[in-house]
């Protein structure tokens, strides 16, 4: 049995503008240390899964409104408060793309390490102590132990991702979910940052979740990926398989938006034109179709559903989840072909994006250009 | 071609040309839109809330030079704090530069004041980093990009709409969105905008402080290539800024990386990004993630100890050696720790400043940072799905020996 099993998680925000349809049920199983990249552009529903699966939904507004969060054999939406408050931080951890929001800005950073070891660790006075500056010195904080005396606004942005990640990491959780840890950084302190995520978790076995807007973050951080687009998975693959056979539009928009900072072969960036929709409703259709150039008359009315794929675009032999013979899934009616996945854009002769029905354009809002 | 940031350093006079004067090439290039020699801002740090003292100094920029020619895209690359968007400010005089020259067409830009400065300021704008502070919440679209114009006296009420529609237009915006205000668009929409009241003047040079760092990858691509398309249809010249180097390498014809307030390498793009000589702008190439799993794979990084130092007491000699891998390979040479390395020029316009640069050419470190040589080779033009086979994914993290 799989660590981690999402099983159609669906999540709503309700805002004066209406419904948020933020997560609109996401299934994925994680085995015990392996590593998985969740990405999608912002808005994308990544954040919303990760508070989720830890209950730490922003209240009232968030909620859960469907599916299970399988961890460990407990379903973590039925547990009590007192008996999640237990499980965070022990069991699952979490790295926020902004530590200074997650870390108590009155209080000195050994104050919140050693509360953290004191709360689940059983650790006192001196051994808690010992222990604080220890992972201080883990995570590469220089002179840790006069660091526990000092604020979070007294470190820089890299150094409190380090603090950060020290509390994450000091009780050995089973599963970092790590929100866009190093978005804010500059490369040199990303590539630090990732390295040490990369080397902790492997040393106790953790398994994570790497949460980005970019695939470029994820190409050699892990070992399997999940795709999101407006609050859905739409192509989820082994990371080799996924950059090296990406059939989705949207993951082929992705991957063509980066711009590679190779010596030689820089290609013409081909954005993904527009921008994702505000997801207060359910689509009709394909919620990409609007801006896909691969949209065939069905995507409009009729939303895919995530199923398994093989070379020859059929299903045979068994379905696998997780691991490195995981089945390579995708929601699309029409995907892009290896050419055109090369191309970044359809390659039939003649072929051009099926226009919308005629009373979808009447309600689309003028802006509707990025 | 794209003249040489030395050509400066060609004409008589100009005494304080930081670089040596290249051999050969006898006929004068056209004079660069933009001159910078020895540029510095200094920041007092003031001690004291009555009787202020200076206790004291920041130096952002400390001495910094470059050209930029017309038509030409020079990157600005380095670490966050290195001085990228305080070297912006002086150039486009929201700063008052501590020392140096800034000649625009010509024009020497510090001594200039008044209406002078004026006037000549709408030949070059900027466009800021963060679309959501940059733009004043209370005025509608049309408003914030027409401001330029009525500053500058611009025109009659109709014929500026006309102008803002124009300008809407050419950056992707459709026209209904004059009337509506900053927060009802997404960070992308919002870039647009700034872009449209940039170009309101018709300025010349563009300088964009990371126009691009604060959007996702796929906006970011929207703004990237709408960029260079407004450079051409209207014949500017950018200073282009950003932390992310191949978003640099992408819109750069020349790029020049900085370190604690001085420009550390300056190339032509892909002469840096192929066989870079300082060991700084190795390091930055080797720690930028590479979006294909099979090179990330093989890629070994080399990983800077430590931090950017302050501003405030940049270490003696070399400014990078406190975490220089050559130096360390050299046996920590004393020259790093105790002289400053001028700016020399290395190939024909290739700038650096590191006493050892020809040994980084020699390095292993470059060639795996750029994937050069055999044992690390792939990292060439391979596009998306040009990585056949090995679909089995071996565990990808363990890249890395
Ligand atoms: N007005 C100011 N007063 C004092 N110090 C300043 C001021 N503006 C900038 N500095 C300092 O000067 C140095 C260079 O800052 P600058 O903003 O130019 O860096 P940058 O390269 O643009 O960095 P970033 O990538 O974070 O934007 C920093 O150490 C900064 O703290
Ligand atoms: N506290 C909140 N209140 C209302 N809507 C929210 C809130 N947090 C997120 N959302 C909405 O939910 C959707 C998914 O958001 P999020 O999970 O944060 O995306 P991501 O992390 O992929 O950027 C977005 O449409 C977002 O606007
Ligand atoms: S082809 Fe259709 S189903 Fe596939 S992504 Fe495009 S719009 Fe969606
Ligand atoms: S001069 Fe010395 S310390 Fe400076 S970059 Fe060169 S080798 Fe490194
Ligand atoms: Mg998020
Ligand atoms: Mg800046």
């Amino acid at each position: 049995m799989a660590l981690l099993a999402l099983e159609d998680l669906t999540v709503r925000f309700r805002t004066r503008g209406g419904t948020v349809h933020a997560v609109n049920g996401v299934s994925f199983d994680l085995e015990a240390g392996e590593t998985l990249g969740l990405v999608g552009e912002s808005g994308c529903g990544k954040t919303a899964t990760g508070l989720a699966m830890l209950r730490l939904l922003p209240r009232p507004a968030g909620r859960v409104e469907g599916g299970r969060v399988v961890f460990a054999g407990r379903d973590l939406l039925s547990l009590s408060e007192a008996e999640m408050r237990d499980l965070r931080g022990r069991e699952i951890a979490m790295v926020f793309q902004d530590p200074m929001t997650s870390l108590n800005p009155v209080l000195t950073i050994g104050t919140q390490l050693i509360e953290t070891l004191v709360a689940h660790r059983q650790l006192r006075g001196a051994a808690a102590r010992g222990r604080a500056i220890e992972l201080l010195e883990i995570v590469g904080i220089p002179q840790a132990a006069r660091s526990l005396r000092r604020y979070p606004h007294q470190f820089s942005g890299g150094m409190r991702q380090r603090v950060m990640i020290a509390i994450a990491l000091a009780l050995a959780p089973r599963l970092l979910i790590a929100d866009e840890p190093t978005t804010a950084l500059d490369v040199t302190i990303q590539a630090q940052v990732l390295e040490l995520i990369e080397e902790l978790t492997r040393e106790s076995g953790t398994a994570v979740i790497l949460i980005t807007h970019d695939l470029g973050v994820v190409a050699g951080r892990t070992q399997r990926i999940c795709v999101m687009y407006a609050g859905f998975v739409v192509e989820t693959a082994t990371t080799r398989q996924l950059f090296a056979a990406p059939r989705h539009p949207y993951t082929v928009g992705l991957l063509h938006s980066i711009p590679r900072p190779q010596a030689t072969g820089i290609g013409e960036l081909i954005p993904i034109e527009g921008a994702p929709p505000e997801q207060l409703t359910a689509p009709s259709g394909c919620p990409f179709a609007p801006r896909c150039a691969w949209r065939i008359a069905a995507c409009w009315v009729d939303n895919p559903a995530l199923v398994p794929l093989t070379r020859d675009g059929t299903v045979a032999g068994e379905v696998v989840n997780t691991g490195p013979q995981a089945t390579h899934r995708l929601a699309c009616h029409n995907p892009a072909s290896a050419e055109e996945a090369r191309a970044g854009r359809p390659l039939r002769p003649g072929f051009e994006a099926a226009p919308p029905p005629t009373d979808i354009l009447a309600v689309q809002p003028a802006g509707s250009a990025a | 071609m794209i003249g040489s940031p030395t050509s400066a350093a060609r004409r008589p006079g100009d005494a304080a040309a930081p670089y040596p004067a290249p051999g050969g090439a006898t006929p004068l290039p056209p004079r660069p839109l933009l001159e910078v020699s020895g540029l510095a801002v200094h920041f007092p740090i003031r001690q004291g809330l009555f009787f202020s003292r200076q206790t004291g100094t920041i130096r952002a920029v400390d001495g910094v030079s470059f050209t930029i020619d017309r038509g030409e895209t020079l990157g600005l690359v380095g670490e966050s704090g290195c001085g990228k968007s305080t070297t912006v400010r002086a150039l486009v005089r929201l700063l008052r530069p501590t020392a140096g020259s800034i000649r625009f067409d010509g024009v020497e830009l510090t001594r200039l004041e008044g209406d002078a400065l004026r006037e000549l300021r709408r030949r070059f704008q900027m466009i800021f980093q963060d679309p959501y502070s940059s733009l004043d919440p209370r005025l509608t679209v049309e408003a914030i990009v027409a401001e330029p114009l009525e500053a500058h006296g611009v025109g009659t009420a109709r014929e500026r709409a006309a102008r803002v529609a124009e300008l809407l237009d050419a950056v992707g915006l459709p026209p209904a969105v004059a009337e509506r205000y900053p927060h009802e668009f997404s960070g992308g929409q919002r870039q647009r905008i700034g872009v449209a009241r940039a170009l309101a003047l018709q300025p010349e040079l563009v300088a964009a402080d990371e126009p691009v760092s604060a959007l996702d990858v796929s906006i970011q691509a929207q703004i990237v290539n709408l960029l260079k398309q407004l450079q051409q249809r209207f014949h500017l010249t950018y200073l282009f800024v950003a932390h992310d180097l191949a978003v640099v390498r992408h819109m750069s014809d020349r790029v020049a990386v900085m370190y604690l307030g001085r420009i550390v390498e300056l190339a032509r793009a892909e002469e840096l990004y192929r066989a870079p000589l300082h060991p700084y702008t190795v390091a930055l190439l080797s720690a930028a993630p590479v979006p294909d799993p099979l090179i990330e794979a093989r890629r070994r990084r080399i990983i800077l100890s430590g931090e950017v130092p302050s501003p405030a007491a940049p270490p003696p000699g070399c400014r990078f050696h406190t975490r220089c891998w050559l130096r360390e390979r050299l046996g920590r040479p004393e020259a790093c720790e105790t002289v400053d390395p001028a700016v020399r020029s290395v190939l024909d316009g290739h700038l650096v400043a590191c006493h050892f640069a020809e040994q980084v050419g020699a390095s292993a470190e470059q060639r795996r940072a750029t994937g050069g040589g055999n044992e690390d080779a792939g990292w060439t033009d391979g596009g998306i799905g040009q990585t056949k086979g090995e679909a089995e994914n071996p565990r990808s993290r363990g890249g890395r020996d």
